[in-house]
């Protein structure tokens, strides 16, 4: 606690009145939190400044300002908090979900950590939490990015599955919705073409879920890629694409 | 009067009853000190309008304390924001509510605006006038120290003293 000064009693009145400059009233604020006696009279002092303003209450305004007012938040009337619902897509439901699955596995590993208090598996257990932790705030940042309003969107349909490339600063996600399994011992590929670049370059490969739902970030600069593309690969992935693209996406 | 909370909780439901209520209740304060401050009716009714309307789409603000205090404040500081756009320096009032403030809350549920004025009357003019130029004018009170042609340190002193003796006048006036 901050030794109380009396010097400071003054600037407390002038404080509670509002007529403190900016930052004389954010240093009386910041000695308020620590200075118990400050604090209670300004706590003392602030009834009567509010009866200052209470003192002005002697007119009314027109009853005209109160039609106006009521016809403004009538419209709104039975409106929650939350105006829209926002429907959340397939993906990125899955992307929320897969959070929750992975704080709550955060949530076991610490009560297994607890339970057994062994040193080695502690430290395992924690480097393992913050790749945990580390997963989470990826996922928390593609959750971000897909549901930016400012993100870019690039529609895909392809057969059964539809989807969209979402491109949000230097970040792109492919996130597909009711994508097929791939054939078995077979995985999806994307493909990424840099700009200028006249062949294919082989990224991550990934299947969808049960639900036919993937969500998967890209690691390349999105600003400097042109064009998208997804196949069907042997397991392990390919350095050259050996079957007939899913898909091939310009980001034009 | 009727109690705030419960109107505001109310609001947070978005029942337009209560907010009309709230509006009914406190119109004529806010009303009050922007017309006070603004001098203009057409302005301190936007004021009022801009206070009420905020209220309605952000009850969240108001947590808990006296609502009649706040609401003041609220009504400083948008009738502040109306004067700085016309290139004067104001200073705000804070708007959180501090944790404790029983004298507050019974006092405004006491006191009624004339007798108020009345307290008021009876500071020392030379406190009366800086606390009401620094409350209702929105000056620094280095502008108050200029415009008077008091010391700073006098001008700081003053509105203690005379903050504390409203004080006690109103705690004269509170039955409990």
């Amino acid at each position: 606690m901050n030794a109380h000064d009396d010097s400071m009693l003054d600037s407390v009145a002038v404080y509670a009145l509002g007529a403190l400059p900016p930052a004389e009233a954010n240093a009386v604020r910041a000695h308020l939190e620590t200075c118990a006696e400050c604090r209670e009279e300004y706590r003392q002092l602030l009834p009567a400044v509010s009866a200052v303003g209470a003192s002005a209450e002697d007119s009314e305004p027109s009853p005209l300002l109160k039609k106006r007012i009521m016809r403004q938040i009538r419209p709104n009337v039975g409106e929650m908090k939350a105006v829209r619902p926002i429907v959340w897509p397939a993906y990125a439901v899955a992307a929320a979900c897969l959070v929750v699955a992975l704080v709550t596995g955060i949530m076991n590993i610490s009560l297994n950590s607890e339970l057994r208090q062994n040193q080695t598996q502690l430290a395992q257990l924690s480097a393992h939490s913050a790749q945990v932790t580390r997963e989470l705030a990826l996922q928390r940042t593609a959750i971000a990015d897909l549901v930016a309003p400012d993100s870019q969107r690039f529609p895909v349909q392809t057969g059964e599955a539809n989807g969209e490339v979402v491109r949000h600063g230097s970040r792109i996600y492919i996130a597909m919705n009711a994508l097929p399994a791939p054939p078995k011992g077979k995985v999806y590929q994307a493909w990424t073409l840099r700009t200028g670049a006249s062949t294919m370059s082989p990224s991550v490969t990934f299947v969808p879920n049960g639900n036919g739902v993937a969500v998967v970030p890209i690691p390349v600069n999105a600003k400097q890629i042109s064009a998208v593309a997804v196949s069907v690969e042997p397991d392990g992935g390919s350095k050259q694409p050996t079957s007939k693209p899913t898909f091939v996406l310009k980001l034009s | 009067m009727e109690d705030a909370d419960r109107l505001m909780a109310g609001v947070r439901a978005r029942n337009a009853a209560a907010f009309e209520a709230l509006y009914d209740a406190y119109n004529r304060l806010v009303y009050g000190v922007a017309l006070r401050m603004l001098g203009d009716v057409a302005a301190a009714e936007d004021v009022t309008q801009a206070v009420f309307l905020k209220i309605w789409s952000s009850p969240d603000l108001f947590v808990s304390g006296n609502f009649a205090g706040w609401i003041v404040r609220i009504a400083r500081n948008r009738a502040l924001d109306v004067l700085r756009s016309k290139s004067r320096t104001h200073v705000e009032l804070p708007e959180q509510q501090p944790d404790d403030e029983p004298l507050e809350d019974r006092a405004f549920a006491a006191i009624d605006a004339a007798r108020v004025r009345s307290a008021i009357k009876q500071l020392p003019p030379e406190q009366r006038e800086l606390i009401e130029m620094g409350f209702f004018g929105g000056v620094t009170h280095e502008e108050l120290a200029r415009r008077t042609g008091t010391p700073l340190g006098t001008v700081k002193t003053r509105i203690r003293s005379g903050l504390r003796r409203l004080r006690s006048a109103l705690e004269g006036m509170v039955t409990v």
